[in-house]
C-alpha cells in the first residue's frame, strides 16, 4: 500500500535525486570492477560507502524535519516528479 | 544564457540495419562502416577530456545505426569504459547519465541484448519502433535481404519483454504518404499492446502528394474520435493531439530553434564528429557531410557555432513567420540543410506546411469535443490534474 | 541593396582583402569589361576597378574610363592609384596623403607594430588587413592589445602635429554609429577575369559557383543570409568597424552570416582599444563630445546571445 503521508522542496528533492543516481551508478559499476584493478576498485568501495552514508543521512533529516509517518514494516518512497513522499508497506 | 553544451552524444556504431524501411532517410547505410572500440574510446576520452564540450549538467550517450544492437558487444565495451572514466575522472556526469536506444526491436530478446540491460537497467532508455498494426507496419518496415516480408511478427513479439522492464517507455512511429488510412488503428492498436505514449512524426522530406493533407485531416479526426469515445485520453498518449499547437510565435520569446542538432554531437565509425546523425553522409541525398571534427583533432568549435545560433525567425520564410498557426510545426535541421539551395542549415524547409495545418485543425476539434465532453461529465478538472504529460518527440 | 560593383581586371590583380589573387595572368575579355560597365551605369553601381601590375591595352582604359570609378593598385606599380595595396616596409613608393592597405600577418603585428610609424606621418589613410585571422590565439590577446595601444599613442602624437590621419582598426570605431561592414553579398558582387559575379573576389579564387553575369544580372541564392539582420551572432554587436567578412565566415563556420571566435575577438580588440585612444585623446582636449563606447564583459559576443 502507497499512503502521501508529505513533501519536500525542489531543492531537497534535487538532493537525493543525485544521490539516488549516483548510488545507481555505483552499483552499476560494481558489476564490472574486479579486484585486480585495484585503485579503481578501492575507490569505488570507498565511494559507496560515502553515497549510502549520504543516502540515510539524506531520510534520516528530512523525517525528523517534516515529522513523517513511520511504521516499522514500512519504508519511504519518493517521487522525483512532483516532490512527494510516500510510506508504502508491503501488501 | 546561450546553452552551448553537448546534452546528447551519439554513436553510429554501425550503418547496417536488418530491416530496408522504405521510409529510412539513411540513404547511405551499409554493412561495411563499423565502430572499432579504439575509436569510440578515442572519441570517448575526447568528449570527457573538454570542458567545453561536456559541460552540460547531464548527458545521454546515445546508440544509432543502422540497427544499434546489431553490435550489442562493442556497445557493452562501451558503456563499461564509459562507466568506468566517468568514476575514475570524478566527471559531474557520472551522476547524471543515461544510455539511449532506438532500436527496430529484432534482437531485443537475445541473450547479449538481455544481459547487456540487465548490467545497465537504471542508466536505460529504450524505445522499439513499431508503427502501428500488421499491415502498417509492414508496408514500410520490410527485411533487407527479402523486401516482400515485412517485420511486424519480428517486432511484436518482444513487445510485452520490453514492456515489462521499461513500461513507461514510448515508441516512435514515423508517417509517409502511404501510411496515411492507417493511422488510427495503427495508434489503437499501439495502445491495445500496452504501450502508453505513441510519438508521430510525418516525414520531414518533400514526398506529399496533393490531397495528403485532406487525407491526413479526416484520419485524425478519424483517431480524435476513437481515442475521446474509448476515453483512452485519461491513461494514453498521442503526440499528434497537444493543446499546445496551431497558435502564433511570438518573434522575441518564441524565438528558438527546434531542433537540437548541434547539442547531439555524433561519431561515427571513421571517427569523425558531425553536429547530429542527420548531417553524416549516410543521411544526405544532395549534400556534402557536415564534419566538426574527428576523434584526433577534437571538434572545431567555430564550426558549431551556427548551430548554437541559429533562431526561427533567422532560417524561416516570411510565411513561417507570419503564420498564425506556427507552434508545433517541427523542422529537422538535417533536412532543411539537405533541401536548401545552398550550402546551408538557414533555410528552412517547408514541405511539411500543409501537414502541419492538417494537424492543426484536427487538433483544435481532438480538445474542443474533449473538453466538451469531460465539461458535461464534471471531469475537466480531474482531467487536468491527472492528464498524461505531452512529450513532442524531438528527432 | 546592391550599391557597387568590383572589377578584377586579371587573375593577377592585386589582392586587397582575404584572398590571394591567381598566379597567372588571366584578363578579361574586353566584351566582359564593357557588358560589366553598362550594367554598372543601368544599375547606377560604384564601380572599383582592381588593376594587375602590368599595361592594359588602350581599348581597355577607354571602357573603364567611360565610367567614374575608384583604382585599387598595387603601391610598386601605380601610385596614382586611389587606393594603393602595399607591402609591410614598402613604403617608399607611397605618395603623401593617400590611402593604403597594408596586408599582414597577426604576429607581425603583433611582435613589430613599429613598422607602420612611417607610414602614419605620410598618408591619409592606412587600412590594416590581417591576412591569417585563423590563427589567432586566445593567449595573443594581451600581445595583441599592446600592439594596438602602441599605435594608438603613436596616431595621438600625429593628432598632436594636427597630422588626422585614419587608422581602420583603431580611428573608425571612434566615428562609427552603426555597422560598417564589407557587405559583399548585399551591397557588392564582383566581376570575375571570366565574365561571370561572385560574391567577392575570394568567391571566385574560392572556387565558388557564380551568381549571375552582366547579362542575366544579379542572382544570389539566400542572399537574405549577406545581410546584417540574418547574423545572429553579429546583429546586436556594436564592434562596427569589423569586416565581418562572408568568406572568412564560411571557412571558419561554413556558413556566410556566423564568424568565427577569432574574427570576433580580433574585432572586439580593436574596439576596446578605440575606446581607450577615445579616453586619451580626451586628456588632452574635447574630442566627439558625447561620443561613448561602453565597456563590456566579453570579447566573443557569441557568449552573451541569449536563446
Amino acid at each position: 500500500m502507497r499512503k502521501e503521508i508529505g513533501s519536500v522542496t525542489e531543492q531537497e528533492r534535487d538532493e537525493i535525486k543525485k544521490i539516488f543516481e549516483r548510488r545507481n551508478g555505483l552499483n552499476e559499476l560494481a558489476k564490472i570492477l574486479t579486484y585486480e584493478n585495484t585503485e579503481l576498485y578501492e575507490k569505488l568501495v570507498s565511494d559507496m560507502g560515502e553515497t549510502s552514508s549520504l543516502f540515510q543521512n539524506w531520510w534520516d533529516t528530512m523525517s525528523t524535519k517534516y515529522q513523517w509517518e513511520s511504521h516499522p514494516d514500512a519504508h519511504w518512497e519518493i517521487d522525483f516528479n512532483d516532490c512527494v513522499i510516500y510510506l508504502v508497506t508491503p501488501e | 544564457m546561450l546553452e552551448k553544451t553537448v546534452r546528447t552524444f551519439t554513436f553510429i556504431v554501425t550503418k547496417d540495419c536488418q530491416l530496408a524501411c522504405k521510409y529510412c532517410y539513411l540513404v547511405g547505410k551499409n554493412d561495411k562502416e563499423r565502430m572499432s572500440f579504439n575509436t569510440a574510446k578515442a572519441a570517448i576520452d575526447y568528449v570527457l577530456s573538454d570542458s567545453y564540450i561536456s559541460s552540460s549538467h547531464g548527458i545521454d550517450f546515445s546508440f544509432i545505426g543502422g540497427e544499434p544492437f546489431l553490435e550489442i558487444e562493442l556497445i557493452d565495451r562501451i558503456c563499461d569504459y564509459i562507466k568506468s572514466e566517468l568514476f575514475w575522472r570524478n566527471h559531474h556526469w557520472f551522476d547524471n547519465y543515461v544510455f539511449s536506444f532506438s532500436t527496430n526491436g529484432i534482437n531485443y530478446n537475445s541473450k547479449e541484448v538481455q544481459n547487456f540491460i540487465k548490467k545497465n537497467y537504471t542508466h536505460l532508455s529504450i524505445g522499439i519502433t513499431i508503427d502501428g498494426t500488421k499491415l502498417k507496419h509492414d508496408i514500410n518496415r520490410v527485411w533487407k535481404d527479402n523486401p516482400n516480408k515485412g517485420s511486424y511478427d519480428d517486432v511484436v513479439k518482444n513487445i510485452p519483454l520490453w514492456l515489462s522492464q521499461y513500461p513507461d517507455e514510448a515508441t516512435k512511429v514515423t508517417i509517409s504518404s502511404a501510411d496515411l488510412p492507417y493511422i488510427t488503428e495503427s495508434v489503437l492498436h499501439l495502445y491495445s499492446l500496452g504501450i502508453h505514449t505513441v510519438n508521430i512524426n510525418v516525414v520531414f522530406e518533400d514526398v506529399w502528394k496533393d490531397g495528403d493533407d485532406n487525407l491526413f485531416e479526416n484520419e485524425l479526426i478519424k483517431l480524435a474520435d476513437a481515442i475521446i469515445e474509448g476515453s483512452y485520453y485519461m491513461d494514453y498518449e498521442c503526440s499528434l493531439f497537444s493543446d499546445g499547437i496551431g497558435k502564433p510565435l511570438d518573434p522575441v520569446n518564441d524565438n528558438g530553434n527546434w531542433c537540437g542538432s548541434g547539442h547531439m554531437l555524433s561519431v561515427d565509425a571513421a571517427g569523425n564528429f558531425y553536429p547530429c546523425t542527420r548531417f553524416a553522409a549516410y543521411s544526405l541525398r544532395e549534400k556534402k557531410p557536415v564534419i566538426i571534427g574527428n576523434v584526433r583533432a577534437g571538434i572545431d568549435k567555430n564550426k558549431l557555432r551556427p548551430f548554437l545560433t541559429l533562431d526561427r525567425l533567422t532560417q524561416s520564410p516570411q510565411k513561417c513567420i507570419n503564420c498564425e498557426v506556427a507552434s508545433g510545426c517541427a523542422w529537422c535541421q538535417g533536412e532543411n540543410y539537405d533541401a536548401a539551395d545552398t550550402n546551408t542549415i538557414y533555410q528552412r524547409s517547408t514541405a511539411i506546411c500543409k501537414m502541419h495545418k492538417a494537424r492543426v485543425r484536427a487538433n483544435n476539434y481532438y480538445w474542443n469535443k474533449l473538453f466538451r465532453k469531460l465539461e458535461l461529465e464534471g471531469k475537466r478538472e480531474e482531467f487536468e490534474l491527472n492528464r498524461p504529460k505531452n512529450q513532442n518527440p524531438i528527432c | 541593396m546592391l550599391k557597387y560593383l568590383v572589377i578584377l581586371l586579371d587573375d593577377s590583380a592585386v589582392s586587397y582583402c582575404h584572398y590571394e589573387s591567381g598566379k597567372e595572368r588571366k584578363l578579361i575579355s574586353l566584351e566582359a569589361l564593357k557588358s560589366a560597365i553598362l550594367f554598372a551605369m543601368k544599375e547606377n553601381l560604384n564601380v572599383h576597378i582592381v588593376w594587375p601590375d602590368y599595361e592594359l591595352p588602350k581599348d581597355y582604359k577607354e571602357i573603364i574610363n567611360g565610367i567614374d570609378h575608384i583604382n585599387f593598385a598595387d603601391a610598386s606599380f601605380a601610385h596614382d592609384a586611389d587606393i594603393l595595396v602595399a607591402n609591410p616596409l614598402d613604403w617608399d613608393n607611397i605618395p603623401e596623403k593617400s590611402v593604403v592597405v597594408v596586408k599582414t600577418g597577426i604576429r607581425d603585428f603583433i611582435e613589430k607594430p613599429e613598422v607602420f610609424l612611417p607610414l602614419l606621418k605620410r598618408v591619409a589613410r592606412l587600412n590594416i588587413l590581417f591576412e591569417d585571422i585563423s590563427v589567432f590565439k586566445d593567449e595573443m590577446v594581451t600581445g595583441f592589445s599592446y600592439a594596438l595601444d602602441f599605435l594608438t599613442d603613436a596616431i595621438i602624437e600625429q593628432y598632436k602635429k594636427q597630422n588626422k590621419v585614419q587608422v581602420n582598426i583603431l580611428t573608425d570605431r571612434l566615428i562609427l554609429d552603426q555597422m560598417n561592414n564589407c557587405n559583399a553579398g548585399d551591397e557588392s558582387v564582383t566581376l570575375a577575369p571570366d565574365g561571370q559575379f561572385y560574391v567577392c573576389p575570394a568567391f571566385y579564387f574560392g572556387g565558388e559557383k557564380s551568381v549571375g553575369n552582366p547579362n542575366e544580372g544579379v542572382h544570389i541564392k539566400n542572399s537574405q543570409l549577406f545581410r546584417l539582420d540574418h547574423a545572429p551572432i553579429c546583429r546586436n554587436c556594436d564592434a562596427y568597424q569589423c569586416n565581418r567578412c562572408v568568406w572568412l565566415n564560411k571557412q571558419q563556420t561554413l556558413e556566410v552570416n556566423t564568424p568565427g571566435h577569432e574574427q570576433c575577438v580580433i574585432c572586439h580588440l580593436e574596439r576596446n582599444a578605440s575606446k581607450r585612444m577615445l579616453d586619451k585623446i580626451r586628456e588632452i582636449g574635447e574630442f566627439l563630445p558625447g561620443k561613448e563606447i561602453p565597456d563590456i564583459d566579453y570579447l566573443d559576443p557569441f557568449e552573451k546571445i541569449e536563446k
